[in-house]
């Protein structure tokens, strides 16, 4: 499947959310352990192998599940292959609860779903919907019924 | 030999992509926010080319045809503008992006509505525009809660990260519906405190179904637990989701995640806003000169 590469490499090399250097083992039998430095940009999670500055992969995190594995490890896993799991190793369990909570809203999914929240909220206290202020209410996108294609 | 060997910059390996995760989340039944034909631009072979357009979320899939169970590929929507564009095509634009030796996409749509309609989603696919608007919302409700004395869902649970309010949305939030095309917002500190919203004679009232039904389901995430997207809870809802993280530098500093990449000086989200509806009222103009 053909993407746009030069972009996600441009994602790549913006602010990110969280980014540090963690122990890094690919999902299929016989991957290692290996450090890598690990960033989150939108919902992008990109893996650089240390010292070098783009990235060598990226996973894109829609329909994921992420996991608290061990005290110190978590994993993310594809929702067509959820045996098959990446796993990640930090420096501690703090760092690894941090992880798993910034991954776990990093999706799209999970901010549309923020956004519905904070629209029904804001409905139920003044009756208006706030997003027709922006004229993006009726976008399939926002509707609360699943009627898109 | 050697040495030109040595000289030689070794092409860099394309960078991994969990394409088979990536292909399912196209394929799968999770709702699309737009699917359609459109007519897209080869690269090489420069004829337009008849595809079956899915968009979800920030990537615009496409295939061969509707019946295709894997896309031709992928385009992710950061960092790009969409354009009408010069063309032979009728109803094309064109998204370009912001990022050095990009591709534009030329497309075309089968109709002027079409065009419109396609052109207008695009335009605000983006992860960051998506993030906009959910801190618009939360910043809204969090005074609301405020102005009203309640416990301040919003606020309760929002991080304590140190990150630095943007001074311009702070002010501009009660402004903020002023700043759109016609809506006052007016604070109407009577004795009952409620939030007056005054409307434009064009009620666009359509699209808001079913108040009551929303959080079935949709229960967000609790901060703290391991509740994984998906997975619905019962509707005690009151609890909001974690706030969509604000972009931090690597450093852990905080920058403003207001300013768009394509267009400078949008520091806030109604000029952000505004500058998209300028884009589409442009398109729209300049197609009815072009008539």
């Amino acid at each position: 499947m053909r993407f746009n590469e030069k972009e996600l490499l441009c994602i790549s090399k913006q602010p990110s959310e969280k980014a540090a250097e963690l122990g890094m083992r690919g999902p299929k039998k016989g991957d290692v352990v290996k450090r890598r430095l690990v960033k989150l940009v939108i919902n992008f999670l990109f893996y650089f192998r240390t010292d070098e500055e783009e990235p060598a992969g990226a996973l894109l995190l829609e329909q994921c599940k992420v996991e608290q594995e061990e005290p110190m490890a978590f994993s993310v896993a594809f929702l067509d292959e959820s045996e098959k799991k990446y796993l990640f190793e930090c420096e501690s369990s703090e760092q690894c609860q941090e992880w798993v909570e910034s991954l776990t809203r990093a999706s799209y999914e999970f901010m549309r779903r923020s956004l519905m929240f904070y629209r029904s909220e804001i409905h139920k206290l003044t009756g208006k919907d706030p997003l027709e202020q922006y004229g993006i209410s009726e976008e399939a996108r926002f509707q609360v019924s699943s009627q898109r294609p | 030999m050697l040495l030109r060997f040595l000289l030689q910059k070794p092409k860099s390996d394309k960078m991994k992509l969990n394409e088979r995760s990536v292909v399912h989340y196209a394929t799968c039944d999770s709702p699309a926010d737009k699917t359609g034909h459109l007519y897209k631009k080869g690269e090489r072979n420069t004829a337009y080319h008849r595809r079956w357009f899915v968009l979800k979320g920030n990537m615009l899939f496409y295939f061969e045809d509707k019946e295709s169970k894997e896309p031709i590929g992928v385009i992710i929507l950061e960092g790009c503008t969409v354009e009408l564009c010069e063309s032979m095509e009728e109803y094309a634009f064109a998204v370009k992006f912001s990022c050095a030796k990009s591709r534009t996409y030329k497309m075309a749509a089968e109709s002027q509505a079409g065009m419109e309609s396609w052109v207008k989603a695009l335009s605000r696919a983006s992860f960051d525009y998506m993030r906009l608007v959910v801190h618009e919302l939360e910043k809204q409700l969090e005074e609301m809660q405020t102005l009203h004395g309640l416990p301040g869902t919003a606020r309760s649970h929002k991080k304590s990260s140190g990150r630095a309010k943007s001074k311009s949305i702070s002010a501009a939030a009660p402004a903020v519906a002023t700043l759109a095309k016609g809506p006052q917002a007016t604070y109407n500190r009577s004795q009952e405190e409620t939030v007056h919203f005054a409307t434009t004679a064009k009620e666009n009232g359509v699209a808001w179904n079913k108040p009551n039904v929303v959080l079935n389901g949709l229960c967000p995430t609790n901060q703290g637990s391991k509740t994984l997207p998906g997975e619905s809870c019962s509707n005690d809802g009151t609890k909001p989701p974690p706030v969509p993280p604000r972009r931090k530098t690597v450093t852990g500093g905080v920058t403003s995640t207001l300013e768009s990449p394509v267009s400078p000086g949008t520091v806030c989200f109604s000029k952000l806003h505004d500058w998209y509806g300028k884009e589409v009222t442009a398109l729209r103009t300049q197609w009815q000169q072009d008539q």
